[in-house]
């Protein structure tokens, strides 16, 4: 099964991370040592993280309960699979491109910044794809469609509660960009209030 | 109020890089108003935020009620933030999970976007409990119209069953026939599921072997395909049957699959399916082996790194066919790429043999020697470097892989055990090993210094033949004083020095000139090294004297009486500075050390050269020796013993001597604890007492052992002695009195927390095992009849050959004398350097000469070798230090 999913950018910081199984380490450590052996690694190569140290984090022991690190990076992002055995390896690398995708379709030309501010609907779109550490489904157009199914279901729910407002909350490419009078009005008062 | 959404949050987090923490204790501040608050919304918004912020590492536990609110909103869009913080947050011990029940149980009957979102928190958070009680309503969904909620509802119930396998036999039969669903997609995660599931318990789902096998002929979804074949694989090694069904399908994909991904999966379960030990498996093999080769050659890193990893497993049938590629592998060694470079190791380590173990061994040492990537990449590989933008992050200098300290351990490690394997199997030439270890102590620079040296110890003890080299190599080690002087610095492999030092003191007859060694093993730097090397030190600087006043003494010339007179005052001088050191043990060995060179100095005064006369010096076995007497007062101390392997069993293998019955008392019973009969006295307490003491006694080094013998025979000969006979009347009534006390007190314990009770407390006996007393046996006196004699000659004959090559290896061990037969092919020891010929003779007569020093007992006496029954084996001879041992 698949142990965690983690996203980081090219500085480490984290930008999703989901741990399927109880983890024995402090996620930010994981996190962060792994962003330390992923970004040493020289340009070309391979898409699997093998070093002495990262078994003691992983806190597997035995053999036949050897844990992997599948990563593939795109961009400014490293995405970052930690599975077992009963997981393929090359199979694991065409999910992280599905995932990827998936992602992209969502968002239409995905950077960064859209699973910064949408970081919820980037745990929507996982959850379509894996629950709980199992491969849910692997076909992009199944995908896609759930999850456009249920970003409107949300987006329906948000605006029976709230007849008056205009977008926030709802889902879909880009829609909580459209802001709020309010809430641009909110975003400038804490910047000042934060200084 | 304007509450911050978390879009204002992140932005305020970007906008506040510098002043972060304070920036997010403010807003954990307003989260936490807000998640009192009663609007839901607001409630949902900051969980939301905490939720971010959880993942940037601050604590939400705190929350965990409000998380169970909030999904327990009616309103979709506040659930799915709900059980997003859930799935987040929630561990195995969180509290409020038992709330969630009917919760749950209401959102599984609802709406299906409800059914979703709940069967996919439960996929995280369920616990035990959860799903004792919901296991029905998920087994339920397996049924439900829409495929998307079949297909969660599937692994949710995987999840389920991990955690209550009680309900196995009811949703197993359900979940089965989700096989046949209409939806690929459901088939598909059944299948994820059941791979998950057959992994665990293969036997259990062999039944399900011929479904599986029509979906594998007939699927063209190759991520079923995947995980299919990798189901098989764990299947098929437990039928045999299986293996011929799946041979022709599987081969037949491997020849005609575009996808490498079901292509390596095929080989894979080839390799762990056993596929390749059947009938016909040689050519599968092949065709396995040529397909892994060709993944080797490609340019694809992950093909090669994945090639690595198959034929690692493929390696233990098949070597020959690996071996093939052999230069291939080992140019891996050297890859750029550290999860290669692990996994060619690993692959390398698989396909040693006696052949080719040293041409492996001196690439990877070369390896270790030589920094194969400059510091400082070069321009094309710069270039490459900033082109893909993907892997550059400007952290700095990328550093090649032999550099970094985990990477050289994992590396040495392997090596070490590589030669070691099955007690040193496929080394040949030991002298060519020992030297490898000397190199690996140098070029190491990683923490293995502990394992070099048990290495070295034990080949010292396990093949004699390579004693001499071995000496060579360690008094080169001792008198490196660079070594010595780096010895602080991390990685310098110091304790390899212990063994360098034990090496030499116990095999000191090798050296020729062994009081040269002494300056080396005493000089201030030393006390930079760790307590117990220091310790091995002063021991080793005693033995080495100890061998060369014996050399002295056999070629006696008054003109070295002034050379030694010098060597034992500069020891002492040295051994001195020893007495004040921090640790117990070296001061205690520094100040053994001291009196007894203080007493050869005295000698050495006393002596005067008068006896010049005496012409036929050194064999002379006269009462006035020509020569100082104390000159032999060492070395006997050390050389009495020849150092053998024990083997690990040898200590259970011990004989019980005849003459032990442990059923007899050792002392009489006081008297407030009175037996009727003492013949039926359990004697359990004083069993234990002397079973510690045989094991007491293996451990012990030689010098102890006169006590503990003598202990020991106090116990045996004081059960031939009648039992005294004070207070062993008792009436009917104390009888009666005692058993009733007994058994209070057996109740009052078994209520008693802290009393173990190590064995069944309802023993029938009325002989009360607590109420015998505790004898302290070192307060009784010491028995004058000693039956057999402690220490018979065991010094073997020195007159014996040098082992002609090969190399003889002790694997083994030692063992009890009529356990096995003793070991027959014992390698002799090497003559001495210094002839040593006559010591076994003249020893116990010189040494009689002196009255003070020598307690007569430990001397061996030559001839008189009685049967011992009792000997002292050490545990495994591996690691631990080897101990003196009785031989015959």
């Amino acid at each position: 099964m698949i142990h965690s999913v983690i996203i980081f950018n090219t500085s480490g910081v984290p930008r999703l991370s989901k741990f399927y199984t109880p983890i024995h380490q402090s996620a930010q450590t994981i996190v962060s040592k792994i962003y330390s052996l992923i970004s040493t690694r020289p340009p070309g190569s391979c898409n699997f993280l093998e070093a002495p140290e990262l078994d003691e984090l992983l806190g597997r022991k035995d053999a036949d309960e050897k844990l992997r690190v599948v990563y593939r990076s795109y961009a400014t992002l490293h995405f970052v699979f930690v599975v077992d055995l009963s997981e393929s390896e090359l199979g694991m690398l065409d999910l992280i491109q599905v995932f990827v995708e998936a992602l992209d379709r969502a968002f239409e030309n995905v950077c960064e910044l859209d699973l910064v501010f949408h970081f919820d609907e980037v745990h929507h779109l996982l959850a379509e794809i894996i629950q709980g550490g199992v491969v849910l489904e692997t076909n992009l157009e199944e995908i896609d469609s759930a999850v456009h199914q249920a970003a409107a279901a949300r987006k329906q729910s948000f605006a029976a509660a709230n007849p008056l407002a205009l977008g926030a909350g709802g889902v879909g490419p880009r829609s909580t960009g459209l802001q709020t009078p309010l809430g641009w009005l909110t975003g400038k008062l804490t910047g000042v209030g934060a200084r | 109020m304007w509450e911050r959404t978390l879009q204002d949050l992140i932005r305020g987090l970007r906008a506040n890089k510098k002043d972060e923490a304070k920036f997010i204790a403010q807003a954990v501040n307003e989260i936490r108003q807000e998640v009192k608050s009663k609007d839901m919304g607001l409630k949902a918004g900051a969980v939301l935020k905490l939720t971010y912020l959880e993942m940037l590492g601050y604590d939400m536990s705190w929350a965990s009620f409000h998380v169970v609110e909030v999904m327990s909103s009616p309103k979709y869009h506040l659930k799915a933030v709900g059980y997003l913080a859930a799935t987040q947050s929630f561990g195995p011990d969180t509290d409020v999970l038992m709330l969630t029940t009917n919760l749950l149980k209401k959102d599984l009957t609802s709406n299906p976007h409800d059914i979703a979102i709940s069967l996919n928190g439960l996929s995280h958070t369920i616990s035990p409990d959860l799903a004792r009680d919901l296991s029905h309503d998920i087994v339920t969904m397996l049924n439900h119209s829409k495929p998307h909620i079949r297909k969660r509802a599937v692994i949710a119930v995987y999840k389920a069953l991990v955690k209550y396998p009680e309900a196995t036999p009811f949703a197993l039969t359900r979940l089965k026939e989700r096989l046949e669903d209409q939806d690929a997609g459901v088939v598909a995660a059944t299948i994820n599921v059941l791979c998950e599931m057959v992994r665990r318990e293969p036997a259990d789902y062999l039944s399900l072997a011929p479904q599986l096998f029509r979906l594998m002929t007939t699927s063209s979804n190759n991520w079923m395909l995947i995980k299919l074949i990798k189901l098989f694989g764990f299947l098929s090694p437990h039928e045999p049957r299986l293996v011929k069904k799946l041979q022709p399908p599987i081969t037949q994909l491997i020849s005609t699959t575009p996808a490498i991904s079901l292509l390596y999966e095929c080989v894979h379960t080839c390799i762990v399916g056993g596929m390749l030990q059947h009938a016909s498996g040689d050519s599968l093999a092949e065709l396995c082996v040529t397909k892994l080769a060709t993944f080797l050659q490609d340019p694809d890193q992950n093909l090669k790194y994945i090639a690595f990893l198959a034929l690692a497993k493929i390696v233990p049938t098949h070597r020959n066919l690996v071996a093939q590629y052999q230069d291939m592998i080992l140019s891996s060694i050297n890859d750029q790429d550290l999860s290669i470079r692990m996994r060619a190791l690993d692959l390398l380590s698989a396909m040693v043999t006696r052949d080719n173990l040293q041409s492996i061994v001196q690439q990877l040492l070369s390896y270790l020697v030589r920094p194969d990537v400059s510091p400082f990449p070069a321009a094309a590989q710069s270039l490459t470097q900033n082109i893909s933008s993907s892997t550059s992050n400007g952290t700095g200098p990328i550093l090649a892989p032999t550099q970094l300290s985990s990477y050289r351990l994992a590396v040495v490690q392997r090596l070490l055990a590589m030669c070691s394997h099955d007690t040193y199997d496929n080394v040949v030439d030991f002298q060519w090993y020992l030297s490898v270890l000397l190199d690996l102590t140098y070029v190491a620079t990683v923490k293995v210094g502990d394992q070099i040296r048990g290495q070295l110890v034990d080949i010292v003890a396990r093949v004699r033949g390579v004693n001499r080299w071995a000496v060579e190599l360690m008094t080169r080690l001792l008198r490196d004083d660079t070594f010595l002087a780096n010895s602080q610095e991390e990685g310098s492999c110091a304790e390899v020095l212990w063994a360098a030092a034990w090496i030499c003191g116990e095999n000191s007859r090798e050296i020729a000139e062994p009081q040269k060694l002494l300056p080396h093993l005493l000089q201030p730097n030393v006390s930079l090294l760790a307590p117990e090397t220091i310790g091995v030190y002063l021991q080793t600087a005693v033995k080495l004297f100890g061998a060369w006043s014996m050399e002295l003494s056999q070629n006696w010339d008054n003109g070295r009486l002034q050379d030694v007179r010098e060597v034992v005052d500069t020891l002492i001088s040295r051994l001195k500075t020893f007495t004040s050191h921090f640790e117990i043990d070296v001061q205690e060995r520094a100040a053994n050390a001291v009196q007894l060179f203080n007493f050869i100095r005295a000698d050495l005064a006393s002596f005067s050269p008068e006896q010049d006369m005496i012409t036929d010096h050194g064999t002379s076995l006269s009462q006035t020796p020509t020569y100082p007497k104390s000159l032999l007062l060492i070395n006997p101390l050390f050389s009495v013993y020849e150092l053998n392997s024990v083997n690990v069993s040898a200590q259970d293998s011990i004989p019980v001597p005849d003459s032990l019955d442990l059923d007899t008392w050792i002392a009489s019973p006081p008297r407030e604890f009175t037996l009727p009969d003492a013949s039926t006295v359990d004697g359990t307490e004083g069993d234990e007492r002397l079973s510690t003491k045989k094991k007491v006694k293996g451990k012990g080094k030689g010098k102890g052992k006169g006590k503990e013998k003598s202990s020991k025979d106090a116990i045996l000969s004081s059960q031939t002695d009648p039992i005294p006979s004070v207070g062993l009347s008792e009436t009917e009534e104390e009888r009666i009195e005692r058993e009733k006390r007994r058994l209070e007190r057996i109740e009052f314990r078994r209520h008693d927390p802290y009393y173990i009770a190590d064995r069944p407390s309802s023993a029938p006996s009325a002989n009360d095992i607590d109420s015998i007393p505790v004898v302290r046996l070192d307060d009784l006196p010491p028995l004058s009849r000693v039956e057999e004699p402690q220490y018979p000659s065991l010094l073997r004959d020195s007159a014996s050959v040098i082992p002609s090559e090969p190399f003889v290896v002790d694997k083994s061990g030692e063992m009890p004398e009529g356990v096995v037969p003793p070991p027959d092919a014992k390698p002799p020891l090497i003559p001495a350097v210094a002839t040593r010929s006559s010591s076994t003779d003249t020893m116990p007569q010189v040494l009689s000469s002196f009255p003070a020093y020598v307690v007569d007992e430990e001397i061996p006496r030559a001839g008189t070798p009685e049967p011992i029954k009792v000997k002292r084996p050490k545990k495994g001879a591996s690691s631990a230090r080897p101990k003196r041992t009785v031989t015959e």
